[in-house]
């Protein structure tokens, strides 16, 4: 299990330094190899591009459509449960209030939702928020439980994923003390700042009950972070819309497309998979994984072209908000722990072929090492055989030429960036009253900013994460922090 | 299969097949192969990147006029001596061989294409004999030699005006200068020194005429300011002197030279001479040396005008330690 977990960082630190030392003794071959990345590079930006593209007509087509009239015509939508679990940690009544709210407002039966807030039982105003908002919502769901996760049970950790599962485990008694079968259950995990959009459980619903084998599904929605978008500042604007994008590429890509965040899923299949991990950070991830070694590889996920909205991490000052943007990237990035967890189960499982097996964890180690390295290649390490390469390797052709195609990529990200700039207007909420016109502008202008913001956010929390594991420092969850102008 | 996976099927391949069709290409390109589709087979060549100043010359390489203007790198050169002509409207061209070898790139990125007909302008507005401009560069000054008038302008001409008029001496001047705080001018020949007050501003000269201070004795070769602008120090023959800028001041002499006409000049910086002299070694030679003598006083007549003597100076210039002493007393020095 160790090797495992030491293999995705030794590889991607063995990367940047095989290019570094190679830079220093061979700047040739160095050159050509950051070429050909570069190339390879501009291709890939292409073809996500275009994807992109794709993924966001999808999505405008869709999140239009009347999912729950569409639902209503399917007999059997009667018959299906919506259980909504909101993991709290130290979220109070001004976070989850708006999620509620959007519960509330959501175009589906409400009698069917059942609705649980799970605090932590260790946070101290816990049962204060939980009576709050029991009393506002009491007779707005089919039901609303306020439950209160008892701290360091058994093999647990301090994480997330625990109080969702016991959470869960509490929902099932709750379900079948009324008889009802959980394969007519839907649960969605979502963070305590989730906003649904008004036709999400409708489009759940409906995929859930015309998609063949939907318990061998999880049904994953496109993650935005517009509660507080036009408040927060440009670099994490550009971060938490370039992470919207990110799902959206991957959402085109079914083969490899993994839970993230808030996601749906069979309440039948989950039981069965034994409910999230309660000692691992990426639980939403995780839950896949378990579910396609659960059915052997039969599991898949289903993209939802609707959204929900969470809060986009920023905090009062500049470096601050850098902090936490950074923390909750290598948070994401700590992801990186599903590799040792899938190749290790995979080893013992015979059900699985081979080829299967050694294409998704392949996808796994490649999307993890390719994250933590692609930025440093590109904007490091492409200069390195110039700053190093000497008198004799600047007189040479290919050091003459190396700047001028890895300027040609730069130029190329601009160029892209024109069309980021288009489609993140497309997933922009309305602007709020109090925010200027010419915020727009900004907007718009801080794409350029790309380039610098990949090199800082984009490999180098992902390198510090597998960094971690490698040394068995494993991290311990944090909660982002969430700050809003305006709720 | 979805029309979007469809889609992304076709792209996925039609990104691979550029890639690995491409790649070779960017690869020849990068180590400057040039393929030859007649033979099918990459050559090696080589890269002249040329820059010129200005930018926007025609480049001929070879008899070729090329298309692009400079800033330009002309790829795919077979290796060997080419020749590249910069030709730019208005400009002199610029023609040189160069060497292009295999895979590598020769830079000719220093071309200055000169005008052919320089933008000459007159900067002074009346008949000059000789000028000569203030350490700052920032005034022009231009004597008149036939009317005895000195003038003076900004670098490019403007606010030309005359300043003063000069008694004049036979010979001619040798050298012009003005004093560091700019209100006075003093030129010389072999034997005699001149000094006119400048006007300042609304400010009429201390004196009405030129001073004339005569040499008989000895020759000048070179003139100084002192850095109090009311002394001049003079090179000359025999001996360098120091003397004030006064009708009938007397000349105190600093040094007395071995080598004769020897050359010297004042830093007002540090308040040192500097001049060459020669002098016998212990082995019965004379080799010549330069020596810096410390003037070691900053004196400034407008304010305290009665500090400096030349009784003093003369006894600081022969490098008496009356400092100390006097800093014993309790006195300021």
């Amino acid at each position: 299990m160790r090797i495992l977990e030491i293999a995705p960082g030794a590889l991607s630190w063995s990367i940047i330094a095989f290019f570094v030392v190679l830079a220093i003794w061979k700047p040739v071959y160095c050159a050509v190899l950051i070429i050909v990345f570069d190339f390879y590079w501009i291709i890939r930006t292409i073809y996500l591009t275009t994807l992109l593209l794709l993924a966001n007509r999808q999505l405008a087509k869709q999140r239009r459509r009347p999912w729950f009239r569409a639902c209503q015509k399917i007999p059997a939508w009667e018959q299906i449960y919506q259980l909504v679990i909101f993991p709290v940690y130290k979220e109070g009544p001004d976070i989850l209030r708006p999620s509620l709210e959007a519960l509330r407002h959501t175009h589906y039966a409400r009698d069917r939702m059942i609705v649980v807030l799970a605090f932590e039982e260790r946070h101290g105003p816990a049962r204060e928020y939980g009576q709050i908002l029991a009393r506002e919502y009491e007779k707005t769901f089919g039901d609303l439980l306020v439950m209160f996760h008892p701290d360091r049970l058994p093999g647990e950790k301090r994480l997330k994923g625990a109080n969702a599962t016991w959470a869960a485990k509490r929902s099932k008694e709750y379900f079948q003390s009324r008889g009802v079968p959980l394969e007519r259950v839907i649960v969605s995990c979502f963070d305590a700042d989730t906003c649904v959009d008004r036709e999400y459980f409708g489009c759940l619903a409906y995929h859930f009950l015309t998609v063949p084998q939907p318990h061998q599904a999880s049904y994953q929605p496109v993650p935005v972070y517009n509660n507080n978008i036009w408040y927060a500042p440009a670099f994490a604007r550009i971060i938490e819309t370039s992470a919207s994008f990110c799902q959206m590429i991957e959402s085109m890509r079914i083969e490899k497309f993994v839970t993230f965040s808030s996601h749906s899923m069979s309440f039948r299949t989950l039981v069965d998979i034994d409910y999230w991990p309660v000692d691992m950070i990426s639980d939403d991830s995780v839950v896949y994984w378990k579910a396609f070694l659960h059915f052997n590889g039969a599991y898949r996920v289903v993209p939802l072209y609707t959204t929900v909205s969470m809060d986009a991490a920023y905090s009062s000052s500049f470096f601050k908000t850098l902090w936490v943007q950074y923390k909750q990237k290598r948070r994401w990035a700590w992801g990186v722990e599903n590799f040792a967890f899938l190749v290790s189960r995979l080893l013992k499982n015979r059900h699985i072929p081979a080829a299967v097996k050694m294409r998704r964890s392949f996808q796994l180690l490649e999307s993890h090492v390719t994250w933590a390295t692609w930025a440093i290649i590109i904007g490091v390490i492409g200069s390195l055989p110039m700053l190093l390469g000497g008198r004799f390797f600047a007189q040479s052709a290919i050091g003459y030429n190396l700047p001028r195609i890895t300027g040609l990529l730069f130029d190329f990200t601009l160029y892209a960036s024109l069309v980021w700039i288009v489609l993140s207007w497309t997933i922009l909420p309305p602007r709020p009253k109090d925010v200027p016109w010419s915020r727009n502008l900004v907007m718009a202008a801080e794409w350029l900013i790309v380039p610098a913001v990949i090199v800082l956010l984009g490999s180098t929390p992902a390198l510090d994460a597998q960094t971690r594991l490698m040394f068995g420092r494993y991290m311990e969850f944090s909660a982002t922090e969430k700050t809003r102008k305006v709720v | 299969m979805s029309a979007d996976q469809k889609i992304r099927t076709v792209l996925y391949y039609v990104s691979v097949s550029v890639f690995l069709v491409g790649l070779p290409f960017i690869l020849a390109f990068s180590l400057s192969y040039k393929f030859d589709r007649r033979s099918f087979k990459f050559t090696k060549t080589g890269i002249i990147s040329v820059r010129s100043q200005p930018p926007g010359a025609g480049v001929t390489i070879d008899g070729e006029r090329l298309a692009d203007k400079t800033p330009l790198s002309v790829t795919e050169l077979l290796p060997g001596t080419h020749s590249v002509t910069l030709e730019l409207e208005g400009y002199y061209p610029y023609a040189r061989d160069v060497e292009v070898e295999g895979a590598r790139v020769s830079r000719l990125e220093k071309v200055i294409l000169f005008p052919l007909r320089p933008d000459i302008q007159q900067v002074n507005k009346e008949r000059i004999s000789l000028f000569w401009t203030d350490d700052a560069r920032a005034s022009v000054y231009y004597v008149n030699q036939d009317e005895n008038l000195v003038y003076r302008s900004d670098l490019e001409g403007n606010r030309f005006e005359q300043l003063c008029s000069f008694t004049p001496i036979a010979p001619l001047p040798r050298k012009w200068e003005i004093s560091p705080d700019r209100t006075r001018l003093a030129y010389f020949n072999q034997r005699q020194v001149g000094i006119v007050e400048l006007p300042q501003g609304k400010r009429k000269p201390v004196f009405p005429n030129t001073v004339i201070l005569n040499f008989p004795s000895d020759t000048i070769n070179d003139m100084f300011w002192y850095a109090d602008s009311y002394h001049i120090i003079l090179i000359c023959r025999k001996r360098i002197v120091i003397c004030e800028a006064r009708e009938g001041a007397g000349p105190v002499t600093l040094v007395n030279l071995a080598k004769r006409n020897s050359a010297g000049f004042y830093d007002p910086r540090s308040d040192s001479l500097y001049f060459m002299d020669s002098q016998e070694a212990p082995d019965g030679n004379t080799y010549d040396n330069l020596y810096r003598l410390e003037m070691r006083n900053r004196v400034y007549p407008f304010t305290l005008p009665d500090f400096i003597t030349l009784k003093g100076l003369e006894q600081r210039m022969n490098l008496l330690d009356w400092r100390l002493e006097e800093k014993k007393d309790g006195k300021k020095p």
